[in-house]
């Protein structure tokens, strides 16, 4: 619907110009820490990053925390995972071989400056995918030409059907507003089984890897009011734009802390659109 | 103390106020048009040297004048009108006398900007009342050249747009969904065309329109904020007549006439937009095959029967338009209808009967083999309203009644096409009756001190069939499952509200042309719309009050000096209110509420309240007309789970706001029109910083909302008028040329906090190499110095 109403108000852009303005905006008396954290059951997607928010205008690179104490324990049975800063990647990783288990509970423990910054998640169960498959499609509305991938499988849950799909293209994550691909139970589930088709246009050669992400509640509905407010145009037509409602608590310390926990099952596919 | 024990007391409190009994019997009568017998309203009768002691006719142009001694001269003047004056002998007392003007055409030497007696504002009982005529509407400059009702408005004091180029009201810290707009006593759920842009009414269609801004009579309410009462005309009596105009992006003709006779009379009014051609023009193809238009359809028919009753039918239909490439649509359509029959009884005593129907509809399509669907959804209002009135012989008129009303909110229905794998969403529909009574006095308790008093109780019901959850603690939570559920069968009650709103207002008069006035009204408002972006938007979700929703309660109180100067040519006020709203409602973050039967989790509630002080210069007679309006205002809303709890400014707070409107007669042929505005800018919410997440840059706002404020917003408008002074000619034709915004002031229309790649507004990722990348601003405007031509005529 985001695309349609896109379009709708593209109407208005025929009475409306743009122009790039500077504003004088004012500044957060601190800088507060984002934490990124995905704790799942394949290692090379756990990783915890840890920036800090800067001015708006600030054209420096994001100023990266690599002297946090980081771990993740399991409830339970109270073991604790630690994670260690890696250049390299830029953020803090666990052992490859450490990894969520279905149906325990993880507590995200973030130690920083005599801050401590917790997250909890809840390990669901994946959903099933078959298969994945491909088709050309010419131009329609709201389409582009070229090929696209229907992904089939079988969501069998009730409840805690909070999806989200990561699309990386020729090794680049789409992460445009537009692309992220979230979805819930609203419409129904049956379109896992019949196909669930990306909304993007791929091109012959094209390696396309898919990563299907089963969430809590309250990262879901974090990604969707970052894709709300990713689409907030700051007009009439916008609700008042606000930060999304993290899923972090600061138990120590009076900062402020913005980003998400993930605890979730991956299922990949890779697929590379053929030549002809 | 029960309800009708409360009305009973107050009804005898009403009348227990001293009164000055009036002895002799009245001149009765009735103005028309000496031209096609139309009935005058607003012409002021009165003896001559006896102005103050004058009257002005009715909606039907009657009147009754006290008579002192007779023979007298009887005067009568109307705005366009030649003065006529009358000798009145004891005979003409017997019977109800006709008095017909003759109409001034275009020889005016003075005009009138009101259709109102000249020392009105001073001794009326009106406080917060604003009455424009479409005298005053045709004459402003305008958007496109297309006469706007509700942006004229947007021009008095103490009402605020949206935004630019918008016809949303905010009337004293009101939201937009506080004003109650009613065409001939029907409400209009969706006053809008083009998204705001337009508003419905096409205004050769409208006789008057009256703004409340929160002192309504008692026989009006159901808004928290406004009434905006729109009447429509009625056809002239004696021939067939048709007015129109060709505009910049629309044309529009009135016919109206004799319908079977001279007892009966039509008036059919259409207006269509050619926006579509626009589109033709424009390079992107995705624009270029769009389809863009609206229309209205005004009809109505009055029949007098006999000399005491008359009935009209009026009816409006109006409908917007969006198509992509013949596959997507965006269609939604008012249609209003309302019937009026006015008796009277006796030279002291009127019935007016009214029923109504109200029902707004839009339907959102998408023609596609795999994702295609059709969404529609439909309100409607039907309503009966009875009203008597008696005018007592001690200078005070008793008005009582009762209004009835019934909505139903039809489901909101998703339904995808064949190939679409997606589930078919359909909320469950909600019905509610309101029922009111209401009684008014108008009583003049010295010639001094006059008073209304009135009192308005309302009895709601949600009414079934539905299914009413119920939540742990009472307290609907997105992230808690209902413990239980009650169903409810057909028309059986869901939950149920009453309130009594009482309306006060006093004038006291403390010279012939200086009056004080207080006034104090309470509302109630029992549907609103579950939204908090500024502007509407067609598929806007309206829900009734429930068991989790609570009416909206308003209380005002207001207070008002008003002076006249110069025989009437000028007057001046100064009105200040304070006003408290109570269940206020604003939206969760990220609250999904288009196809949730549980809407009330995603809702938040609190209070809200306003103040302001309103000034008024206006100029009514002479070649230069116009006036000064200045309003410093002020509104809060303090709602749990918003802003930190603290109190916030709505985006529509704007605490300066000036509109200068003045318009002058050159000659007979050529006059000028021309608009300034300027007001605080909206408050909004700019970033504070930025974060990278999910490899990206996130704007990073306060936790506290609508801090900081747009550039200060200004525009000056313009038009140039030539008429065509031959006033023997049956066809009349005008010429108007206008621009909109005439020194290009870039007012934004909003701000985009988003990452500028190679220096250029316009450039996306998509486009090619990226060689640079920078947060940055990006503002948008609309409508820099914008000209419009539009032929007028009538014949």
């Amino acid at each position: 619907m985001k695309k349609i109403w896109m379009l709708l108000f593209a109407s208005l852009a025929l009475f409306s110009c743009q122009e790039e303005v500077f504003l004088d905006l004012g500044k957060k008396e601190n800088r507060i820490p984002v934490v990124e954290a995905y704790w799942t059951d394949q290692g090379i997607f756990n990783e915890v990053k840890i920036s800090l928010s800067k001015n708006y205008y600030d054209t420096l690179e994001k100023e990266v925390v690599k002297d946090a104490e980081v771990f993740i324990k399991e409830l339970a049975t109270g073991k604790k995972i630690a994670f260690r800063y890696v250049d390299a990647t830029r953020s803090y990783r666990a052992n490859p071989l450490e990894r969520a288990r279905i149906g325990e509970t993880y507590q995200l423990n973030v130690s920083w400056r005599g801050q401590v910054i917790q997250g909890e998640g809840l390990m669901l169960a994946p959903p099933t995918v078959d298969s994945v498959s491909i088709s050309f499609e010419k131009e329609r509305l709201f389409r582009e030409e070229g090929y696209y991938l229907k992904v089939y499988g079988k969501i069998p849950f009730e409840d805690n059907n909070n999806y989200r799909i990561r699309v990386i293209e020729n090794d680049t994550l789409k992460n445009q507003r537009e692309d992220y691909l979230l979805f819930d139970d609203t419409f129904g589930l049956t379109v896992f089984e019949e196909g669930l088709e990306l909304g993007y246009a791929f091109q012959q050669k094209d390696r396309v890897r898919l990563e299907l992400y089963r969430l809590n509640k309250d990262a879901y509905d974090y990604l969707s009011q970052l894709v709300n407010l990713l689409f907030n145009d700051g007009g009439l037509f916008s609700p008042p734009p606000q930060n999304p409602e993290t899923n972090l608590k600061v138990v120590t310390g009076d900062t402020e802390v913005l980003g998400y926990f993930v605890v979730s099952p991956v299922l990949t596919r890779t697929v590379v659109i053929p030549f002809n | 103390m029960s309800f009708f024990k409360t009305f009973a007391f107050c009804a005898l409190l009403l009348l227990a106020v001293p009164t000055f009994s009036q002895t002799g019997k009245p001149l009765v009568g009735q103005v028309l048009d000496a031209g096609n017998f139309a009935p005058l309203v607003g012409a002021s009768v009165y003896w001559e040297g006896q102005v103050q002691a004058g009257t002005t006719t009715d909606v039907d142009g009657n009147f009754r004048l006290p008579v002192a001694k007779l023979p007298a001269k009887l005067i009568l003047s109307y705005l366009g009108y030649t003065s006529s004056i009358r000798q009145v002998e004891a005979r003409d007392l017997d019977k109800a006398q006709k008095f017909y003007l003759q109409e001034a055409d275009f020889s005016l030497e003075e005009v009138l900007i009101q259709e109102r007696r000249g020392d009105e504002q001073v001794k009326n009982m009106e406080l917060g009342k604003s009455t424009m005529s479409m005298e005053t509407l045709q004459s402003l400059p305008a958007l496109f050249g297309e006469v706007d009702l509700l942006r004229s408005l947007q021009l008095l004091p103490g009402v605020k747009s949206a935004g630019e180029g918008t016809t949303g009201l905010f009337v004293r810290g009101g939201s937009a969904d506080q004003n109650l707009v009613q065409v001939d006593g029907a409400p209009v759920y969706n006053a809008a065309h083009f998204f705001g842009i337009f508003s419905v009414f096409n205004p050769d269609g409208i006789k008057k329109v009256d703004l409340y801004k929160g002192n309504m009579p008692a026989n009006f309410g159901g808004r928290a904020s406004s009434l905006i009462d729109v009447t429509l005309r009625d056809g002239d009596s004696d021939r067939l007549h048709g007015e129109g105009g060709i505009g910049t992006i629309s044309s529009r003709l009135t016919l109206h006439g004799p319908l079977l006779g001279k007892n009966s009379t039509f008036l059919l009014s259409g207006r269509r937009t050619y926006a579509d051609l626009f589109l033709k023009l424009a390079k992107d193809p995705n624009l270029r095959n769009n389809a863009l238009n609206f229309y209205d359809l005004n009809g109505k028919v009055s029949f007098a029967l006999g000399e005491r009753d008359k009935l009209s039918l009026s009816s409006y239909q109006g409908s917007d338009f969006l198509g992509l490439d013949g596959q997507f649509g965006l269609g939604w359509t008012n249609w209003v209808t309302a019937v009026n029959w006015n008796r009277v009884n006796s030279d002291s005593a009127f019935f007016d009967l009214q029923a109504y129907h109200s029902r707004y509809r839009y339907e959102v399509g998408l023609e596609d083999r795999d994702s295609g669907f059709d969404w529609t959804n439909s309100l409607s209002e039907s309503g009966v309203k009875a009203a008597w009135t008696r005018i007592l012989p001690s200078k005070s008129t008793l008005t009582w009644g009762i209004h009835t009303q019934l909505y139903h909110f039809a489901p909101n229905d998703l339904r995808p096409s064949a190939n679409n794998p997606i589930n078919r969403l359909q909320t469950t529909a909600v019905q509610g009756a309101l029922a009111n009574a209401f009684v008014a006095l108008s009583q003049e308790i010295t010639p001094k001190l006059s008073a209304e008093l009135g009192l308005r109780q309302g009895v709601y019901a949600q009414l079934g069939k539905g299914i009413q959850y119920l939540y742990p603690g009472d307290k609907p939570d997105p992230e808690v499952e209902p413990s239980d559920s009650i169903s409810f069968g057909r028309l059986e009650k869901m939950q149920s509200y009453q309130g009594l709103e009482p309306r006060i207002a006093l004038r006291y008069l403390i010279q012939d042309d200086f009056s004080l006035k207080l006034a104090y009204n309470r509302n109630f408002q029992y549907v609103q719309i579950a939204s908090n972006s500024s502007a509407g938007l067609p598929i806007d979700r309206w829900i009734l009050a429930g068991k989790y929703i609570r009416p909206i309660q308003s209380d005002q109180v207001s207070v008002g000096v008003f002076k006249n100067f110069d025989q009437n040519r000028w007057e001046f006020s100064v009105e200040g209110y304070y006003k408290d709203l109570k269940q206020v409602i604003d939206l969760r973050n990220g609250a999904r509420v288009l196809f949730s039967n549980r809407v009330e989790t995603e809702l938040l509630s609190g209070r809200g309240w306003a103040y302001g002080v309103e000034f008024l210069l206006r100029k009514n007679k002479g070649k230069t007309t116009g006036w000064l309006g200045y309003t410093w205002s002020r509104a809060w809303r303090q709602i749990d789970g918003i802003s930190r709890n603290q109190p916030y400014n709505p985006r529509f707070d704007r605490p300066h706001d000036l509109s200068l409107v003045l318009n002058h007669e050159f000659s007979a042929a050529w006059s000028a029109g021309l608009t300034f505005v300027y007001s605080t800018g909206q408050a909004v919410s700019f970033p504070v910083g930025s974060y990278t997440l999910d490899n990206q840059s996130v704007p990073l706002y306060s936790n506290y909302r609508n801090e900081d404020r747009f550039p200060d917003y200004h525009r000056l408008d313009a038009s140039v008028t030539w008429k065509n002074p031959d006033a023997g000619r049956r066809w009349k034709g005008s010429w108007n040329f206008g621009v909109y915004n005439l020194y290009g002031r870039k007012n934004p229309f909003s701000y985009d906090f988003r990452v500028v790649y190679n220096n250029d507004v316009n450039y996306s990722p998509e486009d090619g190499k990226i060689v640079s990348a920078r947060p940055g601003v990006v503002m948008t405007y609309l409508f820099t110095f914008l000209p419009s031509i539009t032929y007028n005529y009538r014949f």
